[in-house]
């Protein structure tokens, strides 16, 4: 690491950066004090300047963190402790594909990979990231050139792709941690198998940082960890509240530090302060809708360049979408995180995520929301772009309409790329599906 | 030139010696494991131009046509004969359709969904070894057999000396006097025929080689599989003859015998030392290399590669791989996407045409 870019570092994200990100985020907490009133929408969360601070720091942060820091690109359900441990700046493609949707660029990018000849049917994420990568475009700024890229397949197999292109294109080092798909229940020798390719992972991180893993600094990670995670599924449980404080809208939102900073003390201070703005929400009756009549669960990724204009069909109609199998799965996994025994309980944990079980344990979950969070039907974002989440929805439809008489929806969309978006086909379907609902 | 055994005949004839018989779906599997418990496997790819609209009943149209079309056919009753299933994992499209099997459409037999590791170091073997093992313990309460160390290994052998043959013949096209098309129904009768039998079959080939070289332009073929075959029949009549192979179900397979002496870690070693495949996480330069290697020493003019729809394993490769093939031979490469369910169209056939003629 060298002298200059630490400085660089800390003049750009310590001094000037800090004061102005607080500076925008006290603008937009005054904003949002006197937020202009929405005929269909509550007020919104009063930590959303915080957030946006958070997430803004997280990029500035790694604008100047090549020379100071080593630097990871990972996959979303990577196990990230050791490397946070180790004091690697983590950045996630899917999470910057997401706010490159967010913010209406990924078509943009989407185009550029396919004109190197990356086909459309490949996932828009990836397209995004490639083309983000090859342009050298993105809308945080820049990002950091990676030392070492840790591709974990428990989201899909996709990754391993994707990965692999990233590799060869950075020339640095990918370590991929291989989680046998999970058909039933995991056997002891997927478990071995997960924990001793986490543990070389490590050892080839501990290279690439040029230091040594520090045990209790692993389980102090390890345990904010799971502190950040037991909070998130405390805030997701506050939309068992009838009406609602927050919609998975929202939650999709919040969803930034649990991904991208777990394993921080600010996102488990973030979550503490989110829940507790939640809890006030509830006690002085302020809700997400200003009339609530149906809930909904959602399933698979959020449509990230519809957004508001999702939101905002459903709130019209007066629907919640109180929970998500997607939004869910970064907390259902908190209780098999043991901070101490850091890398078994990781090699378990990791390798029980959602996209890594089957299909009938999917219905299990979506059985479990619809239940818990008493909601009168689900939509089923089918994703053109996420095969594992997606495959298998049709029959998990067919079973919460029959066996279950929950009324359920499919839509087809794409997260990321909205030339596989049709908003007259979405519209037309959405309301023929709340009528229904409604009658 | 050889007779090969149809897949009924075959099938119909394992049959009559008492053995049982388990579909298998794509890509990479132990062979051996299933012969160690009398079973004979037999490969599902597609297959092609098939009525897809069973599978379509349950999978999205983003699905690739190799799951919708493998699913129509069991759905549709063409699996019914068999007695096991065996879904391998290999991408997320046929994880999903494992997954599916097992949850919500299960077929009359039991199904079986080994994991293949994406990693090929010991811990890898060791994995894949424990794997084998669970799924042999599953086969002795299916099938009844308790297969000694001495049969499985036997076994191992067997179609270890198999794929020694089936590579034999690649390495032996330019002198051997078959079709395209006649040569990969030689091939691919590695799909259902018994080691034993495809040894013998390949070797009674061999036999038949001519010294001089089969004329016309060398041709590299890469993507899922052969199909729709009538490929091979368009460029058999433009003159070219494919004499290297970069397909999953045959070139991608040629697995090297595993080392151990304990018959199961011999087992896993052999199926993680096959080719470079993006579905088993291999580096795309590693795959250029291999790629490179191939042409150079089977003197490829062309390459073409010869994707499925959907299938996200051949296309991300594809950029980079291609451009590592031009600047390193400056070969000339044509990209086809099909869809199984649908026979080759005109541009396709055309752009081959094309292709050969811009060799001669």
């Amino acid at each position: 690491m060298s002298l200059l870019a630490s400085a660089r570092y800390h003049l750009n994200v310590d001094l000037i950066g800090n004061g102005f990100l607080r500076y925008e985020r006290r603008k937009l907490e005054r904003k949002l004090a006197n937020p202009r009133p929405h005929p269909h929408l509550g007020p919104p969360l009063v930590t959303a300047a915080e957030l946006k601070e958070l997430i803004s720091r997280h990029y500035l942060k790694g604008r100047y963190a090549s020379g100071h820091k080593p630097v990871a690109w990972v996959t979303s359900g990577a196990p990230v402790e050791f490397l946070q441990a180790l004091g690697f700046f983590l950045l996630y493609p899917e999470n910057h594909g997401a706010v490159c949707g967010i913010r209406r660029k990924a078509e943009e990018y989407c185009s550029a990979a396919e004109d190197l000849g990356y086909s459309r049917d490949i996932c828009s994420y990836a397209r995004t990231d490639i083309g983000s990568v090859m342009t050298g475009k993105t809308p945080v700024g820049t990002l950091p050139r990676p030392d070492l890229l840790v591709c974990c397949t428990n989201i899909c197999q996709t990754v391993l792709y994707w990965y692999r292109v990233l590799a060869e294109h950075f020339g640095c080092p990918l370590v991929i941690i291989d989680t046998p798909f999970v058909y039933d229940s995991a056997s002891d020798h997927s478990v071995a198998y997960v924990l001793r390719q986490i543990e070389q992972a490590v050892e080839v991180a501990e290279r690439v940082a040029g230091r040594s893993l520090e045990p209790d600094k692993l389980r102090q990670v390890t345990q904010l960890s799971r502190d950040a995670v037991d909070l998130w599924m405390q805030v997701l449980e506050r939309c068992r509240h009838r009406p609602a404080p927050m919609t998975a809208f929202d939650a999709f939102i919040q969803l930034a530090p649990i991904v991208e900073m777990r394993g921080e003390d600010f996102a488990v201070g973030y979550y503490q302060r989110l829940l507790a703005a939640l809890d006030q929400r509830i006690a002085d009756g302020v809700w997400a809708l200003k009339d609530e009549r149906l809930r909904l669960v959602w399933d698979n990724l959020p449509i990230w360049h519809r957004m508001r204009w999702l939101g905002e069909r459903f709130a019209e109609r007066g629907v919640a979408l109180v929970a998500s199998t997607y939004t869910n799965a970064w907390g259902e996994l908190a209780p098999l995180i043991d901070p101490a025994h850091p890398l078994e309980s990781g090699a378990r944990t990791y390798l029980h995520a959602i996209l890594n079980r089957s299909t009938g344990h999917k219905l299990n979950v979506i059985k479990g929301l619809v239940s818990d969070y008493q909601a009168d039907g689900v939509v089923l974002h089918s994703d053109r772009s996420c095969k594992p989440y997606s495959v298998g929805q049709i029959d998990q439809r067919g079973r919460l309409v029959g066996a279950e008489g929950v009324p359920a929806l499919l839509l087809e969309a794409d997260h990321n790329d909205p030339r596989s978006f049709s908003e007259e086909q979405v519209a037309a379907r959405l309301d023929a599906f709340l009528e229904i609902l409604e009658s | 030139m050889v007779e090969v055994p149809s897949r009924g005949a075959t099938i119909a004839a394992w049959r009559e010696q008492g053995g049982g018989i388990a579909a298998v779906f794509p890509i990479h599997h132990p062979r051996a494991l299933w012969r160690a418990y009398g079973l004979l496997p037999v490969e599902v790819w597609g297959p092609p131009v098939t009525d897809t609209s069973r599978g379509d009943a349950r999978l999205q149209a983003y699905t690739c046509s190799v799951v919708r079309c493998g699913l129509a056919f069991l759905e549709s009753g063409g699996l019914e004969d068999v007695d096991l299933v065996v879904v391998p994992h290999a991408c997320d499209s046929l994880q999903g359709l494992g997954s599916l099997l097992l949850d919500f459409a299960p077929p009359r037999q039991p199904v079986i969904t080994p994991y293949i590791p994406r990693t090929r170091d010991a811990a890898a073997a060791e994995f894949l070894a424990h794997e084998l093992r669970s799924v042999g313990l599953r086969l002795a309460e299916i099938t009844g057999h308790q297969p000694d160390a001495a049969a499985v290994m036997a076994c191992n052998q067997a179609e270890a000396q198999a794929d020694r043959q089936r590579l034999a013949l690649f390495e032996a096209r330019r002198h051997l006097p078959l079709t395209n098309l006649e040569f990969y129904r030689l091939v691919r009768a590695r799909e259902y025929l018994p080691a034993q039998d495809f040894a013998a079959l390949a070797q009674a080939a061999l036999a038949e080689r001519i010294d001089e070289a089969l004329p016309g332009p060398g041709v590299m073929l890469s993507g899922l599989l052969p199909e729709p075959m009538a490929l091979l029949g368009v460029l058999d009549r433009a003159g070219a003859v494919v004499v290297a192979d970069d397909y999953a179900c045959s070139g991608r397979r040629h697995y090297r015998a595993g080392s151990s002496d304990e018959p199961w870690l011999n087992m896993a070693q052999s199926l993680l030392a096959g080719p470079p495949d993006p579905t088993l996480g291999h580096p795309i330069a590693q795959r250029v290399d291999h790629l490179v290697q191939a042409c150079q020493s089977a003197g490829v003019d062309a390459v073409i590669f010869h994707g499925v729809k959907f299938c996200e394993p051949e296309r991300f490769d594809l950029p980079m791989v291609q451009a590592g093939l031009q600047a390193r031979l400056g070969l000339p490469c044509v990209d086809l996407e099909v869809d199984l369910a649908s026979p080759l169209g005109h541009q396709a056939v055309t752009r081959i045409e094309a292709l050969v003629e811009g060799l001669s």
